[in-house]
């Protein structure tokens, strides 16, 4: 199933590319050979430039050209600095994008456009918190909740909330460390502070950092993203969905949603099923009109609707190339400002609606949170009046896509294991039976397999690779982001896949009624996986390090993943990356990261560029888990 | 040890019993002695659907240990756990055809030991129609007789047909179980080994009813997963030989459910300590529903009393 899914993709894939040439455009293929050989410097991390003395480089080679910075700095602390900077930006960003959420429930009203949809989680969480909710309207139960939450990212003491979620032996390895992230905007400041010339000289104590800032992001930013998405736009279940670019419809008004934010895209759905919308669609020719969800405002879209998903990061280019979409409506991050010159070749129009993420050339719609519904649909009306300067001659649609189930939040997982608790024995509603066979050995573990695309590997190639390996190997896969994405487009997320998996994962599968690879939604919601293995841990009374469980990202490339991939290590979770991060030009980042690490929170990097030894090693050290554990 | 460790150690324990026990036996006997159960037209019966080769000699039996030794890889993966449960199975049923080589009759009142065709016949028609709504298979030790009892009659009461190995056949004695085919009771051995008397029970009505193919295992085990209502109930203490026959039973598709305390894989192998529970527990796991118009009688009152006789002093 998967390597067709692989020389099928790379087929229409070539005649997406042919089409670039021939209509004259750009992609990011061309520019990555323009770049010719990358940077020796940068790509080691060895060059730094935060300050006017520089920039400085350092010699990849000890003992020999420049050794220090002009301030002193090592190479050691030069790389340490640079890639606390990368954790610092990914955790801005996906708290940036919780901080929007939280600030939409605060103005989530009765007979507003954004309403609180899955009270239980809301009073659930206001409990958690300590808000009252007896006799309460539940709005104003909402909003205070939502203060508290905003508060989360700049409060004068304490530390984050969200912490007290993980299990016991974690929360203390947190505090022997002293890594227990503060306010989460005071994380990322700290780092930025400390990365100033003249400031942290010392790599550990900025892996350190880095880490606290990282789970800054983990269980306090992302945390919040996915619990408030859950509470304002419904806690997914399970459905299923379509993925790839044959989900674009030649007949219908195509949009591509594309970005990070629900809030937008909720609106997005709800004004383009609006009956005035789906009239003008009509009138302008169109038989209605077509949403097709990209990265994660795609999997945000899909897990609740099920939206079809046009593609992952990668392909955000080649959707624009098929002629045949009418408007690409984005948000913020990961988003190519390519899409500009891009567009200009088509008739696509490219609506930028966030101010911070505003992009010279694009068509900017600001989304007004106040007036969401109204907003969003004056973007939609935007796209439906495009229809008619679509140019027929230039539209080419590849016809593959592929079905998949999506929509496993954690609640949705517990209620498919409810299914096999005997009534007569165990409660319903716990993680259990999960914990049961992971300790019986017929599933050997559970990895989350995550991240982006990068062109520095054939792209999906390293995801499926690995996902493929894994499930034959009966430990199953969570994925979310790209990863997930690329799990659709191959088919892994059917639940007929089980028939790639092991005896012992396809005996789950069929009892469970479950996929082998499980699509737990965008990268907010990795947060849902940190709270999946912390139940298991708390079920079995150990630590999340001591659990049969890795991290897996393949394709990696935002600074958003090396925010993710540190609290996922500081969380106690091995992880492996697919892509080798910029520290390579420091022994001692290195050695902390791959190898001292582990001392501190019993979980390291591995960093493994070829799909099938990570793979093995992934499965080797599971293996060596268990063992420790004596299961 | 893990529990598919457990397994893999139960399972060469089978298989080296029935390696002694067949050399032994060859040494007496000599390689071209016969080996066969009465009543049946399918050999060995488990080797038979597995193979398809039908063993008539101590000699061939031989060639049987190698398929025993082969099915046991050690690879700590389900795959493998299950095929080392059918290996023990297959020991088991090796060991039980060399009693019944080496003596006339093996198996005395009121163990019954290895069941015929004719009888698994006459069961076809009730399993079918669901008159016998499933098969219990109880083995090992009760805490005491009178939970042995207890759990026995209400699989009775509800018409199940009971198989008894082990001490529980003392107990359900002592506690007044009433036994026989026709009261749904049957009670096969105190080796753990005899369970394969039961397995044969499933095998051959793959066989016979299935019309599956001898040689075809996985179709037999598809056979005895989706048309045989059996499940386990394992008491008292387990050694890693009935552990690894429970990984047997798993493999056909029959649940274990045990008072002892096991690394549970959910609907497969079963944790209940509560004796009160244990029918209904075993019931959910198999999915076995019974549609039950309860009598308000002093007695009990089932399809299982059908054929019991009243003696002059009852």
């Amino acid at each position: 199933m998967s390597d067709q899914f692989i020389s099928i993709y790379q087929t229409s894939e070539e005649q997406l590319l042919e089409k670039a040439v021939q209509d004259g455009v750009e992609t990011m293929w061309d520019r990555k050979a323009a770049m010719k050989a990358p940077c020796g410097f940068g790509e080691k991390g060895i060059c730094c430039r935060i300050c006017a003395m520089g920039p400085c480089r350092i010699s990849p080679v000890a003992g020999k050209g420049a050794q220090r910075g002009i301030c002193g700095a090592t190479a050691d602390v030069i790389v340490a600095r640079n890639l606390a900077r990368m954790v610092a930006a990914g955790t801005a960003s996906h708290s940036d994008h919780a901080r929007d959420i939280a600030h939409v429930m605060h103005m989530a009203s009765r007979d507003g456009n954004f309403k609180i949809r899955d009270e239980k989680k809301l009073l659930d969480l206001a409990s958690e918190w300590g808000v009252k909710t007896e006799d309460r309207d539940i709005y104003e139960v909402a909003h205070e909740v939502a203060e508290i939450a905003l508060n989360e990212f700049g409060k004068p003491f304490g530390t984050l909330r969200f912490l007290e979620r993980a299990p016991e032996k974690r929360k203390k390895v947190w505090d022997d460390l002293q890594i227990r992230p503060r306010a989460i905007d005071r994380e990322i400041a700290t780092i930025l502070h400390s990365t100033h010339i003249g400031c942290t000289g010392d790599a550990e104590s900025l892996l350190h950092m880095s880490m606290r800032t990282a789970l800054a992001d983990g269980w306090g930013g992302s945390m919040i993203g996915t619990v408030f998405s859950d509470i304002l736009y419904g806690t997914p279940v399970p459905r299923e969905t379509e993925s790839n670019l044959g989900v674009l419809d030649e007949k219908q008004v195509n949009i591509i949603l594309h970005g990070h934010e629900p809030s937008l895209s909720e609106m997005i759905v709800m004004a383009s099923l609006d009956p005035e919308m789906q009239k003008l669609a009509k009138k302008v020719g169109a038989e209605g009109i077509n949403l097709a969800g990209m990265c994660c405002t795609g999997n945000e879209v899909t897990m609740r609707h099920g939206v079809k998903i046009a593609g992952n990061f990668y392909q955000q280019e080649m959707a624009v190339l098929t002629g045949a979409v009418e408007a690409v409506i984005v948000d913020v991050q990961c988003i190519f400002p390519s899409l500009v010159p891009i567009t200009e070749c088509y008739h696509t129009k490219f609506i930028t609606t966030s101010p911070k993420a505003k992009i010279t050339g694009a068509t900017h719609i600001e989304f007004h949170e106040d007036r969401a519904l109204e907003s969003a649909k004056a973007i939609v009306r935007e796209a439906i009046e495009n229809f008619k300067n679509r140019k027929k001659e230039k539209v080419f649609i590849p016809t593959e896509k592929s079905s998949g189930v999506v929509g496993y939040s954690v609640e949705a997982i517990i209620k498919q294991l409810d299914k096999v608790v005997n009534p007569h024995i165990d409660p319903m509603g716990t993680i259990k039976p999960l914990a049961d066979v992971i300790k019986a050995g017929v599933l050997r573990g559970a990895v989350g397999i995550v991240g982006c695309n990068n062109p520095k590997s054939k792209h999906d190639y390293s995801h499926i690779e690995i996902m493929k390996k894994m499930i034959a190997n009966d430990v199953i896969v969570v994925t979310t982001g790209c990863a997930a994405q690329a799990a659709v487009k191959a088919g892994l997320t059917n639940k007929d896949a089980r028939k790639l998996a092991g005896q012992g994962l396809a005996t789950v599968c069929e009892l469970v009624d479950i996929p082998p690879v499980l699509h737990l939604g965008s990268c907010v919601d990795i947060s849902r996986i940190m709270t999946i293995v912390g139940e298991v841990a708390k079920h079995m009374d150990l630590d999340n390090s001591d659990l049969p469980v890795a991290g897996i990202a393949p394709e990696w490339m935002s600074e958003k993943a090396v925010a993710i991939a540190n609290y996922v290590v500081a969380t106690g979770i091995d992880t492996f990356l697919g892509i080798t991060p910029p520290v390579t030009g420091s022994e001692e980042v290195m050695d902390i990261m791959t190898n001292r690490v582990e001392a501190m929170t019993g979980a390291k990097f591995f960093i493994e560029e070829d799909p099938h030894v990570l793979a093995d090693k992934v499965l080797s050290r599971i293996e060596e888990k268990r063992q420790k554990l004596g299961i | 040890m893990n529990l598919f460790q457990t397994i893999f150690t139960g399972s060469n324990q089978a298989v080296s019993a029935a390696e002694g026990l067949l050399k032994q036996a060859i040494e007496q006997k000599g390689r071209d002695h016969k080996v066969a159960f009465p009543d049946t037209a399918y050999a060995l019966p488990v080797i038979y659907a597995a193979t398809g080769i039908k063993i008539t000699t101590l000699g061939e039996l031989e060639g049987a240990i190698g398929i025993v030794k082969s099915l046991i890889v050690e690879e700590l993966q389900l795959t493998q756990a299950l095929n080392a449960g059918l290996a023990t199975a297959v020991s088991a049923e090796i060991i039980e055809a060399i009693k019944y080589a080496m003596n006339e009759t093996p198996y005395e009142a009121p163990c019954a030991g290895h069941i015929s065709d004719p009888i698994i016949r006459s069961l076809g028609v009730p399993l079918v129609t669901g008159d016998i709504p499933g098969v219990a298979v109880v083995l090992g030790e009760c805490p005491d007789s009178a939970t042995a009892a207890k759990v026995i009659k209400d699989y009775q009461s509800k018409g199940l047909l009971t198989f008894l190995v082990g001490k529980v056949i003392d107990q359900a004695i002592e506690g007044n179980v009433k036994m026989g085919l026709e009261l749904r009771v049957i009670p096969l051995g105190y080796d753990v080994t005899s369970v394969i008397h039961v397995v044969s029970v499933a095998i051959r009505a793959s066989l016979i009813f299935g019309a599956v193919e001898p040689g075809k295992l996985d179709k037999h085990m598809e056979y005895t997963k989706n048309r045989v209502p059996a499940f386990v109930n394992a008491f008292g203490p387990l050694s890693e030989l009935v552990v690894s026959a429970g990984a047997g039973a798993i493999a056909l598709g029959f649940p274990v459910i045990t008072d002892q305390v096991v690394p549970e894989v959910p609907t497969l192998l079963l944790t209940q300590k509560d004796y009160d529970k244990f029918v209904a527990t075993s019931l959910e796991a198999r999915g076995i529903k019974i549609k039950i118009t309860e009598l308000p009688i002093p007695v009990a009152f089932a399809a299982a009393f059908e054929g019991e006789r009243i003696r002059k002093e009852d």
